[in-house]
């Protein structure tokens, strides 16, 4: 069963096309994440979804959540769903509970039940501590859990979340991590977006690369690393001297990136990359295994674009 | 997957409340530093205009007193400048700055709704600062009790006409310095000659239509209307104005803010 359904999505701000073409499904119970560079049209896809930006018209898209379309049926999909919005915009003049009271009235939960499942949601984001605490004095992180509970007042079938760990520190993110899991393990579906690999790698079922509002790659992540990237990769910096390593002496079965301050060759297997680097004698380097970073490099181009 | 059952999310009045509840919760979570400043600032008006400039205005003015004629007209005059601050700075601080719409428009609410709820929210100052007016005029006896109980009514119609107005203004500010414009040569210049401190009547014939456009003109006729009980069936026409100016700067309003949320 899929919950989200999205085909042939463009939109357009003037001339630039921020979403061209899209199209993916989110099965049920499952974590989708939306991966890409700064302006890649991750944030703009993820609104159209809970009817926050509209899509273009012209060309016959279609979007449904839970069998609803986001343009004319946004009040169905929005109470289904909770969103975390990339910017943390509590209620700084109120306490966390106070935060979260007021959202409580957005989805018509009488007094009583608002209050239980409060206490509910702080405990999961290991926030009861803080029930009576202004935000003004919760860190970064709590502020970013607390949001993620208020995203929970209405036990949502659908979680959104825009670069839910963005500036975070790495208990916080791992303590993230743990509790969308936990989320997907009682069938919350997820959408987040986010440019961590690392995140991407450790909670979603399902990446799609974007770039320039286009799909470059799609799959599970385990299996977009396997198909898409030799396993190792020997980094040679080339900051202090040229390494005494040309491109010719490279044993066929190594291909070799060269970019203006490194060169990095890459295997399937590690005895190759292990000789090479012996040749290098004093000469710095670095052999590791490839990760997704390495896919998403690859898929999208070291360049940087107008918007990073 | 789409269930034979009819979407459900809550009805319009729940959404229009709880948008309303938000701005309530967060002004009363002040409620020393918001709520008393509306009972100072007619007290210090009418100390200074009552006690120095009074006394050497013996005329009055449509039959009251200057002291009556200045009083019925700050009714309103609260109510406006409470509606075009929250509309104006308020409005666009939630929209650029605290991104709190980012997160209310997550809920199961809707654009309208949220401007809708604003418009509420800003009416409901309006009668909270007529009130407050009020409460300080019986207290010197320039108002009669019972009749002046009416008058918190036109304070939310005038918040409710000075919110739409102020938000359709706010949907072109790129800027915040820009609604001094608004302040300086909109709100200001009304306050002036829209029969507060003097009757529009005393104005050039050549421009007292133009006072006549000002929408705190009618705000003012009927506040005074109210306060001391003289209604006319002139009166209907300022309500029809009222009437009117809402349903337009409000479609307005709603229309420009709509394109700016939802992009």
């Amino acid at each position: 069963m899929n919950v989200i359904k999205v085909h042939n999505i463009s939109k357009s701000f003037g001339r630039l096309c921020a979403v061209c073409d899209l199209s993916f499904e989110v099965e049920e119970g499952t974590c989708f994440g939306l991966l890409g560079p700064n302006g890649a049209g991750k944030t703009t896809m993820m609104k159209m979804i809970y009817g926050r930006s509209s899509r273009d018209n012209h060309d016959g898209g279609t979007i449904s959540v839970f069998g609803y379309d986001p343009a004319r049926e946004e009040l169905a999909i929005k109470y289904l769903s909770g969103v975390v919005p990339q910017e943390n915009n509590l209620d700084d003049e109120l306490n966390v509970i106070q935060n979260l009271m007021i959202y409580s009235k957005f989805y018509s939960l009488p007094g009583k039940v608002a209050r239980e499942r409060i206490e509910v949601l702080l405990d999961f984001l290991e926030l009861s501590e803080k029930v009576l605490s202004p935000i003004k004095e919760l860190s970064g992180g709590m502020q970013r859990r607390l949001v993620i509970a208020r995203a929970l007042l209405n036990n949502p079938r659908l979680l959104i979340l825009d670069e839910p760990t963005t500036g975070l520190d790495p208990q916080v993110r791992h303590l993230i991590w743990d509790k969308l899991r936990q989320l997907r393990a009682q069938r919350t579906t997820i959408l987040l977006t986010t440019h961590y690999m690392e995140e991407a790698f450790q909670i979603c079922d399902t990446v799609l690369i974007m770039d320039k509002g286009r799909r470059v790659l799609e799959d599970n992540p385990q299996r977009l690393l396997r198909e898409n990237i030799e396993a190792y990769v020997l980094e040679v910096p080339i900051t202090d001297g040229t390494p005494a390593l040309r491109e010719p002496d490279v044993p066929c079965g190594i291909r070799v990136d060269h970019t203006e301050a490194s060169l990095r060759f890459y295997a399937q297997d590690l005895e190759p990359l292990k000789s090479l680097a012996d040749r290098l004698s004093d000469h710095p380097y670095y052999l590791r295994q490839t990760t997704l970073e390495d896919v998403f490099l690859r898929a999208t181009g070291r360049a940087l674009n107008e918007k990073q | 997957m789409r269930s034979n059952s009819p979407a459900t999310y809550p009805a319009l009045a729940q959404r229009l409340y709880s948008v309303w509840y938000r701005h309530v919760r967060v002004y009363t979570k002040n409620l020393v530093s918001n709520g008393l400043p509306p009972f100072l600032e007619p007290l210090l008006f009418l100390a200074g205009v009552g006690l120095g400039l009074a006394r050497y205005i013996t005329q009055s003015m449509e039959g009251l007193s200057y002291i009556e004629f200045l009083g019925t007209g700050l009714l309103v005059t609260a109510a406006m400048f409470t509606a075009a601050y929250e509309c104006t700075f308020g409005t666009f601080i939630r929209l650029e700055f605290e991104k709190v719409y980012d997160g209310m428009l997550a809920a199961p609410i809707t654009v309208n709704d949220l401007i809708i709820g604003e418009i509420l929210w800003a009416g409901t100052k309006g009668v909270f600062f007529t009130f407050a007016v009020l409460t300080v005029l019986a207290a010197f006896r320039i108002i009669h009790l019972p009749q002046g109980l009416l008058a918190p009514l036109v304070g939310f119609l005038t918040g409710v006409m000075f919110a739409t107005l102020s938000l359709w203004i706010t949907s072109f500010v790129k800027t915040i310095q820009h609604f001094n414009f608004y302040f300086t040569g909109i709100i200001s210049p009304m306050f002036f000659f829209s029969g507060v401190v003097f009757p529009v009547s005393d104005l050039p014939p050549q421009v007292r239509f133009l006072a006549e456009l000002l929408p705190l003109t009618h705000c003012v006729r009927l506040s005074r209307a109210v306060s001391i009980g003289a209604y006319s069936p002139f009166l209907l026409a300022s309500l029809a104005y009222a009437v009117l100016f809402i349903a337009v700067t409000g479609w307005l309003a709603i229309r420009r803010l709509r394109r700016r949320l939802i992009r």
